[in-house]
């Protein structure tokens, strides 16, 4: 089990995370929603200490980390123990598809060449990339870094896989690829907090979904309840403005489409 | 006085200028080394904002760009001496002035002067490393040594190569300065062939070619090692692998 608690974050005095506790169950996936700037990927980055969170606790199956007072020894520790991917991709870009899901391997984990190869080898296969595995990332398609990226994280085995806006920087064409390699992931079992703007995918991956507004939890449900039951006013206004936004899209290409 | 020109002299005088060519080299790589080594540590130093150490340095870098080279050998040349004067004086031993060869004078003034420039060069080159990379290694759960080892020094070695090769050549040439301290390199050489020849003109031209000579040969070196850090296209990987001193037609 994996409890976050009363994790704050304040920036020049803006409080961007405020008192956020969160319980995840092994292989729930839990996906964040809620505007720009209310917090998700803050909340994302703080819970691998790419951001430095000013209070909160995080009991990871038993590894408990206090962020106000984490050692580098923890902070390294709790990184092995997560993963992340990220809305850039981020990819190394001096090595092939292949040599960066093996990079972790070999230099955190200091597993044998043999066994780095063996794993690296099954995870790109697992996101459909074997044919690529020696293309370095600047050739590769933006959906194609991203599933390098989401085999580069899997490989670590983390207990916790934090995924931020993955489809974000992604063309429309090569956003299902992702979204279909996330699912996959999904159903595998991986316990996952998730931050996206796809909302159809959120509910349809989701078993668990935090509406974030201002750094607070205001809406926390089944994407059910959250997405067709929604109680606080901010989380329908939300929902209604993303629908009409949806809405007047698919008019539009109602409209431009040959009868 | 025969010929107005003598061209003759001009390639008799190469072999000898040649002999002290290894001085000249010796002078250079040694600096280079030592610079690019103190060069990443004070940019490291610098990146991390380690207190006193960091301002140290900063005015270290100041001082050695605020000065003529040239002043700064003459610094260390009567310098040295007059530390050594000191500890002997302070300590009662009885290290001998005259022994410690002009040579390391030169090395530690020029290997001062490249590790102040080089640091500046490399601090860039560090801090351009895109950020998200980093953040990928450390998400991984890399030490700053990994992150740095694995990501940032491969990333900042492209960038930092094109500058690190002009301080290169311009410390090659900056060995002619070397003669102050009463080092013997290609210039002082010069000095004395011509001196005895009264060729000074053809003496000169032929040092003159030796050093775009070695210039040149110094570009192409970095032109291969930029080649062989860059990406290769798809397809070529294993072409391109492993072969920084092979040419192939296309590179002549």
């Amino acid at each position: 089990m994996i409890k976050v608690s009363h994790l704050s974050k304040s920036f020049h005095n803006n409080l961007i995370l405020d008192d956020l506790s969160v319980e995840i169950e092994k292989g729930d996936v839990v996906a964040l929603i809620g505007s720009s700037g209310a917090g998700k990927s803050t909340f994302l980055r703080s819970l691998n200490c790419l951001e430095k969170a000013n209070e909160g606790e995080l009991d990871l199956d038993g590894f408990k980390v206090d962020f106000t007072r984490i050692t580098n020894k923890q902070r390294l520790e709790l990184r092995q123990q997560t993963a992340m991917v990220f809305q850039q991709f981020n990819l190394f870009t001096y090595r092939t598809a292949f040599e960066n899901v093996k990079e972790g391997l070999k230099i955190v984990k200091k597993m044998s060449d043999s066994e780095a190869n063996k794993i690296a080898r099954e995870q790109l296969e697992q996101v459909g990339l074997s044919d690529r595995a020696h293309y370095y990332p600047k050739h590769l398609s933006g959906g194609q870094q991203q599933r390098v990226g989401i085999a580069r994280a899997l490989a670590m085995q983390p207990k916790l896989l934090l995924v931020d806006e993955p489809t974000s920087a992604l063309d429309p064409e090569l956003v299902e690829e992702v979204l279909q390699t996330i699912k996959r992931t999904a159903a595998g079992g991986q316990t996952m907090i998730l931050v996206s703007h796809e909302m159809n995918f959120v509910y349809e991956v989701a078993n668990k979904v935090l509406f974030l507004d201002k750094g607070k939890i205001i809406e926390e449900g089944t994407p059910n309840e959250v997405f067709n039951h929604p109680k606080s006013q901010r989380t329908k206004e939300f929902l209604q403005n993303y629908y009409r936004i949806k809405q007047t899209t698919a008019d539009v290409m109602n409209l431009t489409s040959p009868a | 006085m025969g010929k107005i020109f003598d061209i003759n002299a001009v390639f008799t005088s190469i072999p000898s200028l040649l002999r002290v060519l290894p001085v000249s080299l010796e002078i250079t790589f040694i600096s280079m080394i030592v610079g690019l080594v103190f060069g990443l540590i004070f940019a490291v130093i610098r990146i991390k904002k380690i207190p006193v150490l960091s301002q140290i340095i900063i005015v270290f870098i100041s001082f050695i760009r605020g000065t003529p080279m040239i002043v700064q050998l003459y610094l260390t040349y009567n310098g040295i001496p007059l530390l050594l004067k000191f500890i002997n004086a302070q300590y009662g031993t009885s290290y001998n002035i005259n022994a410690v060869p002009a040579m390391l004078f030169v090395l530690v003034t020029f290997a001062f002067n490249e590790s102040a420039y080089n640091s500046e060069t490399i601090r860039a080159a560090l801090q351009s490393v895109n950020k998200g990379q980093i953040e990928a290694a450390e998400s991984l759960g890399m030490t700053y040594f990994q992150v740095l080892k694995r990501v940032i020094l491969r990333e900042a070695l492209v960038v930092a190569i094109p500058p690190l090769g002009n301080a290169l050549i311009g410390l090659l040439k900056g060995t002619s300065l070397a003669f102050v301290a009463g080092v013997i390199e290609m210039t002082a050489q010069g000095k004395i062939i011509s001196g005895s020849t009264f060729r000074f003109f053809e003496v000169y031209l032929a040092l003159a070619i030796i050093y775009w000579v070695l210039t040149i040969i110094i570009e192409q070196i970095l032109r291969l090692l930029e080649k062989k850090l860059s990406i290769p296209d798809p397809g070529q990987q294993n072409r391109t692998r492993g072969r920084l001193f092979s040419f192939t037609r296309s590179d002549i």
